[in-house]
């Protein structure tokens, strides 16, 4: 009797290994446990035993069952746990189970950040359309009809007089429409122009426009501004100048050039060996502006700026081509 | 516009480094982008004197030459059939870069390295006009003046050592699109004299109003129009300094005639058009418009239909030219031409805009006439034509000129106030620094009798070369301009009065943190496609007239083509696993009024969720599962619970969309907001995907309203909570929305939370139907709840189901 118990937990514990299914588990229940089973039958032959022999051989029998069902429950909870099979191991220098990670896109992440600074300094955001028409896109921004000015921006025509917005600048009008001063409002957004796509160049990409119209803002504080933006976003140490340009809806205009981050000014590729980087344009809203929204251009003053996001997030990021922004490789995007 | 440096020392009196120069062009808004050294492109090339010339060993046309070049002398293998002894050449050493290789079908540059042809060494290259870059002589080599100085650096012997400055001239400066507009600012910032030529004009007896008669029919787009007479020129090719003085600026030489109109249009601005006067009949000049219906054809040989406003110059049977854009073929100068006229005329910049935009031309000419050329110049450029003509050209000048002008231009006057010139600026410059300034760049004072009782105001007469200066605003940025922007101080406190508009929260960061923590990558996609691809979202599709392409055509009304079309370039590259979202605009055209802004457009701000590939990334003890439509699914539920969205219901559709097959319909307070569904098989095809593609797409529109952002907060349970398991077997038509709302309508106010933890179908009850087990929390914010309680409530619950269901309560 003892021998064939201990044969019967042997090859029990032995089988249970080679279980894979519940099928395969069924199978070994029906074998060992059910009521005719190798065990039960034990116990049925338990009563043929001499009395004296009955309480030692049914401790033994008892342990068997035992043993057998905590196999059967062990390998039940492990098949129906899992498909695959938990290996204990004791390498604990396996990786861990990741999750897939994620990030924004560069270009969200460098207007997030031109976002943080500006609001720090009381600008709120703004919003308009990407489809405009020609009075907001154009003729409210004093570009007057059969202007060369027009010819700076390369359109994309809708109809005659709707036109995919080729700056953010009609949301400046949208926003003055509506509100009295002080306006204090950045504009991000996505803007068009129909230009040859080439690494420099790409028929679409965003902007942040700024507009602050308010009583008695100066020049000086536009430079102010856009100084500590700078110096934010850029790093303290940066050097600066703003130099005279053209916008039919700013005057005076100019452009703010940073020292190159990459030559350190001393002149490279990417400043085409000038030691600047052109980084934003800008200017003092000009009275004709102020005329198409019905704003007094004798009581209040203001400046309005814009720059190109792709353009900084290129710099920032060292990317030589502006195409490769918008092909969205995994392997790219991973990168930041 | 190419400004050459040689050039402008003919004006002033330059006494820093051109760098120095270009940064201070470049701080008074005269952009230099980029300096060229003209001399730089022969670096290595010197002059060197043949001294033998010996015949090739194996190469008949071959010959070897030594060649003295001053330091040295080298061995030079020549295929030339003019090279001799005696002669001075140019010669290319190694390292030198041939601007064009005769060689080369495309005429690229060569660089000069040590080769051994066949056999003989050589170490450099005799080159020919052609190579050099100078002309189009490719027989020989170009033999140079006997005189020239041995080793001298090419650049020093051709007079190429001029440097070019590209500058950037805004639309507003016309006034700077010449060499005499550069140098005036240059004289002005550098403070010293501009030098303008003197010109003497040698005229003979015959009077020009004997022969030629100007009538201007349209005096509002023309308001001047001058012109000359010169009689006996031969035409012929320009001098050599006036080709490459042309060449330099960017402009082709053509013939001695408009070679000089050219020249003394990258002069002073003033564009001038030259016609052969034998070809104009009864030497009659009508400026006219209203011409309707008419192939005209122009120099560059295309016909052109005219419109009837296109301003014309016309003789008395037939249009010439196209007025202030571009000449006639019928009034060409020729080899053939002996007396030729000479226009120098103002016209309107509106009128030349609309014909060089009609035409889509745009010449050296009409870009000047559109932004606003000198009406007070035409004589001046006219006369220093003339002159030049007949010393390139000969021939003689007819007396006087003609001048049409019949309303002179006045002169523009503006006052400005001092203080609003400080208030702007936010400087503070005096009345006399300001006037200083001004008459630097040639404004005048004007006394006008009202100004003079006020300091504050200053009255000035603008300079008719600047158009663009109307307003005391004008003035305002030349006084910035010349003050130096560098100059006006950093006022780097604000103050800082927030408007009382309460902004809308930007919500995008929430919504794109939200799935930037569940691992997903934000792609951003262009918002052009094509018509076929646009219109399989909607049929509202916005059209671009001047679209770049066929590809680019219209506007997206789904964010999900772009995206099928990055899922399939980066399973292309080796990543098939692919977790991505985009938020982005889709567009819309409508025939009734609906737009925010346009009557007939709308935008809509989207987001796209799209999965492929494995669910986990790979794993060591785990066996890599597809993704499926509930992984997508559980997504969308989990970023709503997470902002707070409830009243949503996910409603089964069948197959009604043109991209998606199988899903659900998202609703929130039963509006539609968006849907969860599998990639179309025909469209993934399209796209070339193998894989599975399960998107999400939500009108960020009708979510962001309806977040509640004010929280606020709700006791938490002072009495504990039971749970109770319950599993049902129904049929299989019955969705889980339907028995979730069944528990809900029966669970009375105790019941707190309904969650499913298990389903099941197969042999054990019936085939055709399923099981579904759900765990029920119940409390009471007063009480503890007794088991007879939560007997009560289950019991409930259990006979709706079984009544409205038809369902079995498993036991």
């Amino acid at each position: 009797m003892i021998k064939k118990i201990e044969q019967i937990n042997q090859s029990a514990t032995a089988e249970i290994n080679s279980v894979k299914t519940l099928d395969e588990l069924e199978a070994f229940r029906i074998k060992y446990l059910a009521r005719n089973g190798l065990v039960g039958d034990l116990f049925d032959a338990l009563k043929t035993l001499d009395k004296s022999d009955r309480p030692l051989m049914g401790k033994y029998l008892n342990d068997l069952r035992n043993n057998a069902q905590s196999l059967f429950d062990k390998k039940k909870e492990e098949i129906e746990s899992n498909t695959t099979i938990r290996q204990e191991t004791d390498d604990l220098t396996l990786p861990g189970r990741r999750r897939w990670i994620g990030s924004r896109h560069p270009l969200t992440q460098t207007l997030d950040e031109i976002k943080r600074i500006f609001y720090k300094m009381g600008f709120e955001v703004a919003d308009g359309p990407e489809i405009e028409d020609d009075y907001h896109n154009f003729e409210a921004l004093n570009f007057p009809p059969d202007h060369p000015a027009r010819d700076m921006q390369d359109t994309f025509f809708i109809t005659d007089k709707i036109l995919l917005r080729t700056h953010t600048s009609p949301v400046q009008i949208r926003v003055m429409e509506k509100q009295k001063p002080p306006v204090r409002v950045i504009i991000p957004g996505r803007v068009y122009r129909n230009e040859a796509i080439s690494a420099r160049s790409y028929c679409l990409f965003h902007q942040v426009e700024g507009l602050y119209v308010d009583e008695g803002v100066t020049f000086s504080e536009l430079k102010g501004t856009l100084v500590t933006f700078a110096k934010q976003f850029y790093g303290s140490s940066l050097k600066f100048r703003f130099r005279p340009s053209y916008f039919p809806f700013t005057e005076p205009s100019a452009e703010m050039d940073i020292t190159c981050f990459l030559c350190n000014g001393k002149g490279c590729r990417v400043c085409k060996q000038t030691g600047w980087l052109e980084i934003l344009g800008c200017g003092m809203v000009d009275p004709n502006v102020y005329k198409y929204v019905g704003y007094d251009e004798e009581k209040i003053s203001g400046y309005a700026f814009g720059m190109g996001i792709e353009r900084i997030a290129m710099l920032m990021y060292g990317i030589d081509d502006i195409r490769i922004l918008y092909q969205n490789d995994i392997r790219f995007l991973k990168q930041f | 516009m190419r400004i050459s440096l040689g050039w402008l020392k003919k004006y002033v009196a330059i006494n820093v480094s051109p760098e120095e120069l270009a940064h201070s062009l470049t701080m008074c808004g005269l952009e230099v982008e980029s300096i060229e050294y003209l001399g730089a492109k022969y670096n290595h090339f010197v002059v060197g004197k043949v001294i033998d010339v010996q015949k090739h060993p194996k190469a008949d046309r071959l010959t070897v030459c030594q060649v003295d070049i001053g330091a040295e002398k080298v061995q030079i293998v020549c295929g030339a059939p003019n090279v001799a002894a005696g002669q001075t050449v140019p010669v290319g050493l190694i390292d030198a870069v041939v601007p064009r290789d005769q060689h080369d079908p495309n005429g690229n540059p060569l660089k000069i390295s040590k080769v051994s042809l066949r056999g003989v060494e050589s170490n450099g290259m005799i080159c020919s006009e052609y190579e050099l870059g100078l002309g189009d002589d490719k027989e020989g080599i170009l033999v140079l003046e006997a005189s020239a100085p041995i080793g001298v650096p090419l650049a020093d012997q051709l007079g190429v050592n001029d440097i070019i400055f590209e500058i950037g001239v805004t639309p507003n400066r016309p006034d700077a699109l010449s060499h005499i507009g550069i140098a005036r600012e240059v004289a002005a910032i550098q403070n010293i004299k501009l030098m303008l030529p003197a010109i003497d004009v040698q005229t003979n007896d015959t009077s020009i109003s004997d022969l030629v008669k100007v009538i201007i029919e349209d005096v509002e787009n023309c308001p001047r129009y001058s012109g000359r007479l010169i009689s006996g020129v031969k035409i012929g090719k320009s001098p050599l300094w006036l080709e490459r003085i042309l060449e330099s600026v960017g402009i082709r030489p053509i013939n001695n005639i408009v070679d000089v109109t050219n020249y003394v249009l990258m002069e002073c601005g003033q564009p001038l058009h030259a016609f052969d006067f034998d070809k104009v009949s009864n030497g009659t000049i009508i400026v006219k418009s209203g011409i309707d219906d008419f192939n005209f054809t122009t120099l560059d040989h295309k016909e052109r239909k005219l419109r009837p406003d296109t301003l014309m110059i016309c003789d008395d049977k037939k249009p010439i030219a196209i007025a202030g854009v571009m000449g006639g073929e019928n009034t060409e100068i020729t080899q053939s031409t002996t007396r030729v006229f000479i226009e120098s005329a103002y016209f309107l910049p509106r009128s030349i805009r609309r014909t060089a935009k009609y035409f889509g031309l745009s010449t050296d000419a009409s870009q000047r006439f559109e932004r606003g050329a000198d009406p007070e110049i035409t004589l001046w450029a006219l006369n220093k034509a003339a002159d030049m003509i007949i010393s390139i050209a000969g021939g003689t000048v007819l007396g006087n000129s003609i001048d049409v002008y019949p309303n002179k231009i006045k002169e523009k006057e503006i006052v400005i106030r001092i203080s609003k010139v400080n208030e702007l600026l936010g400087i503070t410059i005096s009345k006399k620094e300001i006037i200083d300034l001004l008459t630097k760049i040639s404004f005048k004072l004007s006394n006008k009798e009202s100004t003079k009782s006020n300091p504050d105001l200053l009255s000035l007469l603008v300079p008719s070369f600047r158009p663009d200066i109307e307003r005391e605003i004008d003035v305002i940025e030349e006084i910035a301009r010349m003050h130096g922007y560098d100059n006006i101080p950093v006022h780097e406190i604000t103050k800082l009065r927030l408007s009382e508009n309460n902004p809308p929260k930007d919500f995008l960061p929430i919504i794109r943190d939200c799935f930037i923590g569940a691992g997903l990558q934000e792609i951003v996609t262009n918002s052009m496609q094509p018509i076929s691809i646009a219109t399989l979202a909607s049929d509202n599709v916005v059209k671009i007239a001047n679209p770049i392409s066929r590809d680019m055509e219209a506007l997206r009304t789904s964010l999900l083509p772009s995206m099928l079309e990055v899922i399939r370039e980066n399973i292309f590259k080796g990543n098939s696993s692919l977790r991505l979202f985009e938020i982005g605009k889709t567009y819309y055209h409508h025939h009734s009024i609906i737009g925010e802004y346009l009557p007939q457009y709308s935008e809509k701000t989207q987001l796209l969720i799209a999965f492929t590939g494995n669910q986990n990334p790979l794993r060591w003890d785990e066996k890599p599962r597809n993704i499926d439509f509930f992984d997508v699914k559980g997504e969308i539920e989990s970023f709503f619970q997470k902002i707070f969205l409830d009243n949503i219901k996910f409603i089964h559709y069948p197959n009604t969309n043109a991209l998606s097959e199988r899903g659900v319909h998202i609703e929130i307070n039963k509006e539609y907001a968006g849907m969860v569904g599998y990639v179309r098989k025909e469209i993934l095809k399209q796209f070339d995907i193998e894989n599975e593609v399960i998107f999400a797409e939500i009108d960020i529109e009708k979510i962001i309203n309806k977040i509640k952002i004010k929280r606020h907060y709700t006791t938490l349970p002072k009495y504990p909570s039971m749970i109770r398991d319950i599993a049902l077997v129904i049929e299989p038509n019955i969705t889980m929305d339907k028995i979730e709302e069944a528990i809900k309508a029966s669970g009375t106010s105790l019941l707190k939370h309904i969650e499913l933890f298990d389903t099941y179908s197969g042999k054990q009850i019936g085939d055709s139907k399923k099981s579904y087990a759900f765990r029920l929390e119940f409390y009471s914010e007063d009480h503890t709840l007794t088991q007879n309680e939560i007997d009560g409530v289950m019991n409930n619950i259990i006979n709706e189901l079984e009544h409205k269901l038809k369902a079995i309560i498993r036991r």
